[in-house]
C-alpha cells in the first residue's frame, strides 16, 4: 500500500523513505516543533480524560493516535485559511491558537461553542456528522465571490463519509470548483462500526468518482501529512479546486469516554497500531538525524505537564454560567419570547439579575 | 492539610453502581495527581480511575468485590493543600460549584439525568408578586339592593367575566353585559349575577350607586367601660348614663383641662398603596370624570374605623350627663374658604362608596368655596377630617368642633425613605394625627381607631373590597 | 405614490430584484432558479441581469442548498435559498435546525445567520403528493428561527426585502395557490414591520386569525357572515414566529370570540399556540373558547379531495356559529 496508495515519508521506526510524488521540506527545527505540538496535545488530551473520569467533564473525545494527522494538517494551514472541525479536532484547534481551556467548554457543558471562530479562523465545533462539510463548501463559495486567496479545510471521519451532507458537499465542491480541502481522518472505526462497512473502496478513491483529486497519506506520519496538506491547500488557494485527503490512522482510544472499545475490537489490533505511534517515530528521527539530546525532550515533557496542570486549574475554575445567559444570542434581533423568558427568570429569582 | 473524600463519579455508562475489581493503592500510600487508584467494573467494562488529588490515602471505603454506589465515598485522602486539588466534592452542592455530577444518574453521553425525586420544596419564588387581594366578602350576604343600571354608554369592550359565571348567567337568563362588576378591576362575579337574579327594587335614594352596600362588623365593640352594640345592629342613637368609672374619668378630665380635654395620637405610615390605587383608578375610563384624591380614601378610612369602633363617633353631653354614640357619620371636612375656616359635613358619609364619597367631597368643597354651603350642611358633624397636606404640613393637633368626639388631621403625602424587608426604599409617606375628647374617649380607643385608619391607608384596595 | 397592480409572483420577483440591487452580497440559490427562472417564475430574469455567481442554479440537494448558505452566511453573504416545494424541505431540516437555528448562539453572536429560506407552501393547486404541505409549525417550534408568511402581493413585495435585510434566519412561507392573484403594490411605502400582524377587516363579533392562503377564504366567509348578521374582524398574522399578539389581544378584548384558520392539522399547530396564548391573555374577555379550523390529521389527501381537506367558507362559518352560540 505504501507509495502511490499511501504517501509516507517517515516509517514507524523513524526512518525517512522516499515517495514518488512528495518530499519533506521541513527543517530540523520545524520537525522538533511538530514533535512538541504532538506531545503537548497528547498530554492535554490525557489530562482531559482524567478530568472526565474525575467527574469534571461530562464527556471527552480523545485523539490518541491521531496526533500526527491533526498537527501535520494544522501546521500546513496559512493564517488566513478557515477551518471547519468536528468535535474532535483538538490538534487543529491547538494549531489555530485556540486556548486549550476553550476547547473544553463544550465538554464541561458550560457552552455549546467555546471560542470566537472569527478570531481564530476556526469554526465552532459541529456534533451533527457532516453538517460542517457542507458549511465549509458554502464558505469556500464565499471566498470565490470575494476573490480572496484563502483555502478552506474541513474535517470529518470515516463514519461521517457515509453521510449525505458529505457526499453532497463533494458534488458542490466539484461542480463549483471551490477552494476547499476535505480532510478525512480514517481512524478505522465509527464507534463500533469498522471501516469495511463504511466503504467498499478506499475512501480517497471516492474523490475521483466526484471529479476531483484524492490522496491517501499515512496519518501517523506527520511529515507526510504536512506535505500532502500543504500542496492541497496551495492548490485550493490558487483556484485548483477541491482535494480529498484521507489520513489513514487509528483511534487508539475509545470513541469517547462513554465508549468501551473492548466490546468490539481485539487487543491485538490495537497493539499493531501502537507500534505505529506518530510521536515515537518522530522522536527516533530527531535523535538519529538531528542528535537531539534527552534534556530537550525532557523540557518538552515538562512544558506539556505544566500546561496540563494549567488546563486542570482552568477547568476546575469553570463555573456554571448564570442561567440568564441562555437567552443571549439566541436571536440577533430583539424577540418577545426572549424578553418574556428573561423576565420570568428574573422574577423567579433564579438569575443573578440583569444581563 | 485537609481531608478530602473522593466520591465514585459516574463515568458515563448509565451506571448507578460499580464493582471494585482491583485496588492499585493502599491505606497510607502517597499518591500523585492522576495516579491510577482503582479499576472498577461497570456493566461489563472495566474503567481505571485516576487520582484527583495529591496526598495520602487515609481510607478505602470498599474492598475488592464490593459494589459501590455512584456519588458515594470511594476513597478518603489527606491532601497537602496544593493548588491542583479540586474543590471538595463532599461539601453541600453550591450553585456554580464544580461538583458537576451531583444529584444525577449517569447516562451514556453526559453528566447524566438529574434526579428529580424528592425535590419537593420550592426553590424560588416570583419576586414582587403581590398577595392576591381577598375578594370574598367577609360578612354574611347583605340584603341585596337593586341591580345597578349602568348609567354610562355601553362599553366598547366585551363584558369581563369568567367562563363559569357566564355559564351561570346564561343558564339563568341574565344578560351580563347589563351588569356592572364588583370583582377585581370590574370583573363581573357570580355574586353580581345572583344579585341581579334576586332583583330587589332600588331604594328611594336618588344617588346612583355603582358599588356594593357597605356594612361594618357585627361583633360588639367596647366603649366607656362596657360592650356596646355593633354598628349594624345597634340603634342609630344610643344614650349611655354617665356613671361609675365613666363619670369618674370624665370628671377627672374636666378637672384637669377645659370643658373638652384634648388629647392626641399620631402615626407616620407608608401610603404608597393609596397613591398607587388612585393612580390606577384614574386610568379607568369609567372614572375619568371623577376627581379622585387621597382625601376620598381618608374619608372612607375614617368611616370604616367608625364602623369598627362606634365609640369614636360619639359626643359628651354634659347637660344630660350622657355620652351619645351615633351610628351614622356626618363627616365634617375642615374647609379653608375666603371667609375663613368652616366645617361643613357630608350626611351619612359612612354609607358612601368611593365614587359617591369623592363626588360628595367635591361638591362640598365647591360649595364652600362659592359660599353656597347650606345651614343644614353646617350642623350635626360627628367626625371631622382636616387636611393640612395641601399646605405642605406634616401634621396638626386640631381642635375638636364642639359636640364631636374626634378629629383627624392628615398631612402631606411625600416620598421618603422607608424600611422594607430591612432595606431602605423610597415610599410615599404621610403623617396622620387624631385629637379626641378625653372625657369619653381614651387613648387606647383613639390609638386603635388611628391604627385602623392607618391600616386602611396602607392597603386601601384590600379594605374597600373586603371590609 | 407609486402603486401598481401585480401578481404575488411578480411582486416577489420585484422584491428580490430590489434586494439584489441594494446589496451586492445578496445571493439567490435553488434548483432551477437561474435559467428557468424558477418553477413558479419567481426568479424570472434575475440570473440574466445579476449573473450566475449571484443567482445560482443548485445541484439537486436541499441539504446542500441550506448547508452551503450557512457557510456563505459566515462569510457575510445573505443567501435567499429556494426550496422548490414544501414537501422537499425535509432533507434540509437537519441543516436548518442543527446549524441555521443554532450557530448564532453557538458562536456567542459572532456568526450572523442572515439567510432566508423561501418555501412555497399550503395546497390548493391540484398537485400530486408532497406539493401541498404546511410545515410551518416545525420551524416555529425551533428557537433561533423566525417564520413569516405573506398573503397579498404588497406584503410579498415588502416582506421578502425586509426578510433579506434581517439578521436572523427567516423561513419565508409563500402561499403558492395565491401566486397568480393580483393586488395593489405600493413600491415606496412598506405597509408594516416584518413581524407585525395586520387587521384585514374590522368587525365586532368574532376575531378570526389566519395566514397565507387562508386569508382569502376567511375574507369571503366574512362577507357571507355579514349578510347573515355577524360581524367578523379578520387578522392576518403575517408573522408566525414570533406572533404579534398585541393587536390580536385588542381585537379579542373587543369581540370576546376567537377562531383560528389554518391548512395544517390542528395537533401542535400554530392555531394551538394562538389559542393558548390568547386565552391566557384575554381570559376575562372570552365569551367562548378559541376554536381552530384546520386540515384533518391525515397525510395531505390526493388533491382531487383537497377542497374537503382545506378549511372552506362553510367550515369557517360553522366555527363562527359555534363561538357565537356559547354566549351568555
Amino acid at each position: 500500500m505504501i507509495g502511490e496508495e499511501l504517501v509516507q515519508l517517515l516509517t514507524p521506526e523513524g526512518e525517512r523513505v522516499a515517495n514518488p510524488n512528495y518530499e519533506s521540506t521541513l527543517s530540523g527545527e520545524e520537525i522538533f516543533g511538530l514533535y512538541r505540538d504532538m506531545v503537548i496535545i497528547r498530554r492535554l488530551c490525557n489530562e482531559s480524560t482524567s478530568l472526565q473520569r474525575q467527574g469534571q467533564l461530562a464527556l471527552w473525545a480523545p485523539i490518541q493516535g491521531q496526533e500526527a494527522a491533526q498537527i501535520g494538517a494544522g501546521r500546513a494551514l496559512a493564517p488566513m485559511d478557515f477551518t471547519f472541525p468536528t468535535y474532535r479536532e483538538h490538534g487543529i484547534a491547538w494549531c489555530r491558537g485556540v486556548p486549550p481551556e476553550d476547547m473544553l467548554r463544550l465538554f464541561r457543558a458550560t457552552s455549546n461553542g467555546g471560542w470566537d471562530p472569527q478570531k481564530y479562523r476556526h469554526s465552532v465545533p459541529t456534533i451533527v456528522l457532516g453538517n460542517q462539510v457542507l458549511n465549509a463548501v458554502g464558505y469556500a463559495m464565499g471566498v470565490q465571490r470575494d476573490g480572496a486567496e484563502e483555502a478552506v479545510m474541513t474535517f470529518f471521519g470515516d463514519g461521517a463519509s457515509s453521510q449525505g451532507d458529505v457526499l453532497e458537499a463533494f458534488v458542490w465542491a466539484s461542480s463549483f470548483n471551490t477552494p476547499v480541502v476535505f480532510f478525512c481522518q480514517n481512524n478505522q472505526w465509527g464507534i463500533s462500526t469498522p471501516m469495511s462497512i463504511q466503504s467498499k473502496i478506499p475512501l480517497y478513491h471516492r474523490a475521483q468518482g466526484f471529479g476531483f483529486p484524492g490522496v491517501r497519506v499515512d496519518g501517523n506520519d506527520v511529515l507526510a501529512v504536512y506535505e500532502v496538506s500543504r500542496r492541497a491547500l496551495e492548490s485550493a488557494r490558487v483556484g485548483g479546486g477541491p482535494t480529498l485527503i484521507e489520513a489513514y490512522t487509528y483511534r487508539l482510544g475509545a470513541h469517547t469516554t462513554s465508549d468501551d472499545p473492548t466490546r468490539y475490537r481485539i487487543d491485538a489490533e490495537v497493539e499493531v497500531w501502537k507500534h505505529r505511534d506518530p510521536i515515537e517515530r518522530v522522536k527516533s528521527l530527531l535523535v538519529r538525524e538531528y542528535h537531539v539530546k534527552a534534556a530537550k525532550f525532557d523540557e518538552v515533557k515538562e512544558e506539556a505537564d505544566a500546561k496540563a496542570l494549567q488546563l486542570r486549574e482552568d477547568v476546575l475554575a469553570m463555573d456554571r454560567p448564570d442561567p440568564i445567559t441562555m437567552f443571549d444570542h439566541a436571536y440577533a434581533a430583539p424577540h418577545p419570547l426572549i424578553d418574556e423568558g428573561r423576565r420570568e427568570m428574573v422574577e423567579l429569582g433564579v438569575s443573578g439579575g440583569s444581563h | 492539610m485537609s481531608e478530602e473524600i473522593f466520591l465514585l463519579p459516574d463515568v458515563g455508562e448509565g451506571l448507578v453502581e460499580a464493582e471494585i475489581v482491583t485496588w492499585k493503592v493502599n491505606v497510607g500510600d502517597t499518591v500523585t495527581l492522576n495516579q491510577p487508584l482503582v479499576d472498577i467494573e461497570t456493566a461489563k467494562a472495566t474503567v481505571e480511575l485516576p487520582s484527583p488529588y495529591e496526598g495520602t490515602v487515609v481510607a478505602l471505603h470498599g474492598k475488592v468485590g464490593d459494589v459501590m454506589e455512584v456519588h458515594k465515598p470511594l476513597i478518603t485522602f489527606n491532601v497537602g493543600g496544593t493548588a491542583s486539588a479540586p474543590p471538595t466534592t463532599t461539601a453541600a452542592p453550591v450553585e456554580g460549584a464544580t461538583s458537576v455530577g451531583e444529584g444525577r444518574e449517569a447516562v451514556l453521553v453526559g453528566y447524566g439525568v438529574a434526579n428529580e425525586d424528592g425535590v419537593a420544596t420550592r426553590k424560588h419564588r416570583r419576586q414582587g408578586a403581590h398577595a392576591p387581594a381577598s375578594s370574598a366578602p367577609a360578612a354574611p350576604p347583605p340584603p341585596p339592593p337593586a341591580p345597578s343600571v349602568v348609567a354610562s354608554a355601553p362599553s366598547a369592550l366585551a363584558p369581563r367575566s369568567t367562563p363559569p359565571v357566564r355559564l351561570y348567567a346564561k343558564q339563568h337568563g341574565v344578560d351580563i353585559s347589563t351588569l356592572a362588576g364588583t370583582g377585581r378591576d370590574g370583573l363581573i362575579t357570580r355574586v353580581d349575577v345572583e344579585r341581579a337574579l334576586s332583583g330587589t327594587p332600588a331604594s328611594a335614594a336618588p344617588v346612583v350607586r355603582s358599588s356594593a352596600p357597605i356594612t361594618g362588623p357585627l361583633s360588639p365593640s367596647h366603649f366607656v367601660g362596657r360592650d356596646i352594640e355593633s354598628w349594624s345592629t345597634g340603634p342609630k342613637e344610643e344614650r349611655i348614663p354617665v356613671k361609675g368609672v365613666l363619670r369618674a374619668m370624665s370628671e377627672a378630665m374636666v378637672q384637669s383641662a377645659f370643658s373638652a380635654p384634648h388629647a392626641a395620637v399620631w402615626v407616620r405610615l407608608d401610603a404608597t398603596k393609596t397613591v398607587e390605587l388612585l393612580a390606577s383608578l384614574k386610568q379607568q375610563a369609567s372614572l375619568k370624570d371623577v376627581r379622585l384624591s387621597p382625601l376620598s380614601i381618608v374619608a372612607l378610612a375614617l368611616c370604616d374605623a367608625a364602623r369598627h369602633y362606634p365609640g369614636i363617633n360619639s359626643s359628651f353631653d354634659a347637660t344630660t350627663s350622657e355620652v351619645v354614640v351615633r351610628r351614622s357619620v356626618n363627616l365634617g371636612i375642615a374647609a379653608d374658604t375666603p371667609r375663613g375656616l368652616i366645617v361643613p359635613n357630608i350626611k351619612g358619609a359612612d354609607e358612601l362608596g368611593l365614587v359617591e364619597m369623592t363626588q360628595a367631597l367635591n361638591v362640598l368643597v365647591e360649595k364652600a368655596r362659592n359660599g353656597t354651603t347650606t345651614p343644614n350642611e353646617m350642623i350635626g358633624t360627628t367626625l371631622t377630617i382636616t387636611n393640612v397636606g395641601p399646605f405642605g404640613v406634616d401634621a396638626a393637633m386640631p381642635i375638636l368642633p364642639p359636640g364631636t368626639g374626634a378629629i383627624l388631621a392628615i398631612g402631606q403625602i411625600a416620598k421618603a425613605p422607608w424600611v422594607v424587608n430591612d432595606e431602605v426604599v423610597v415610599r410615599h409617606a404621610v403623617e396622620i394625627a387624631m385629637a379626641f375628647d378625653h372625657r369619653q374617649i381614651d387613648g387606647a380607643l383613639a390609638s386603635r381607631v388611628l391604627g385602623h385608619v392607618a391600616s386602611f391607608l396602607a392597603d386601601p384596595a384590600a379594605k374597600i373590597i373586603a371590609p | 405614490m407609486a402603486t401598481t397592480t401585480m401578481t404575488m409572483a411578480k411582486a416577489l420577483n420585484e422584491g428580490l430584484r430590489r434586494a439584489l440591487e441594494k446589496n451586492k452580497k445578496v445571493l439567490i440559490m435553488g434548483e432551477d432558479v437561474g435559467k428557468l427562472g424558477g418553477v413558479f417564475r419567481i426568479t424570472d430574469g434575475l440570473q440574466k441581469d445579476f449573473g450566475e455567481d449571484r443567482v445560482i442554479d443548485a445541484p439537486l440537494a436541499e441539504s446542500a442548498i441550506v448547508g452551503t448558505a450557512v457557510g456563505l452566511a459566515i462569510r457575510g453573504y445573505r443567501t435567499v435559498c429556494e426550496i422548490q416545494f414544501d414537501g422537499f424541505v425535509y432533507p434540509a431540516f437537519d441543516q436548518i435546525v442543527s446549524q441555521v437555528a443554532k450557530l448564532h448562539k453557538r458562536s456567542d453572536g459572532v456568526y450572523t445567520m442572515g439567510l432566508v429560506i423561501r418555501i412555497p407552501f399550503q395546497g390548493g393547486i391540484g398537485a400530486i403528493e408532497h406539493h401541498s404541505e404546511s410545515p410551518e409549525a416545525y420551524f416555529a417550534a425551533t428557537a433561533g428561527l423566525r417564520v413569516v408568511s405573506c398573503s397579498t402581493p404588497n406584503d410579498a413585495y415588502w416582506m421578502i426585502q425586509q426578510s433579506i435585510e434581517h439578521d436572523d434566519p427567516i423561513i419565508f412561507c409563500e402561499p403558492k395557490s395565491r401566486y397568480w392573484e393580483k393586488g395593489e403594490v405600493d413600491t415606496e411605502n412598506p405597509p408594516a414591520g416584518l413581524f407585525d400582524a395586520a387587521v384585514r377587516r374590522e368587525g365586532t363579533d368574532v376575531t378570526v386569525i389566519g395566514y397565507g392562503a387562508s386569508l382569502k377564504t376567511i375574507l369571503r366567509a366574512a362577507d357571507t357572515a355579514a349578510v347573515e348578521g355577524t360581524s367578523l374582524e379578520v387578522l392576518d398574522a403575517r408573522s408566525i414566529a414570533p406572533l404579534d399578539l398585541a393587536p390580536m389581544v385588542t381585537s379579542l378584548e373587543k369581540t370576546g370570540r376567537l377562531v383560528v384558520v389554518q391548512e395544517a392539522p390542528h395537533m401542535a399547530s400554530i392555531g394551538s399556540e394562538l389559542v393558548a396564548e390568547l386565552t391566557e391573555r384575554c381570559f376575562y374577555s372570552l365569551r367562548a373558547p378559541g376554536v381552530r379550523v384546520s386540515g384533518y390529521h391525515v397525510p395531505y389527501p390526493p388533491t382531487r379531495l383537497e377542497e374537503d381537506y382545506r378549511p372552506t367558507v362553510d367550515r369557517i362559518l360553522d366555527a363562527v356559529d359555534r363561538v357565537m352560540g356559547f354566549e351568555s
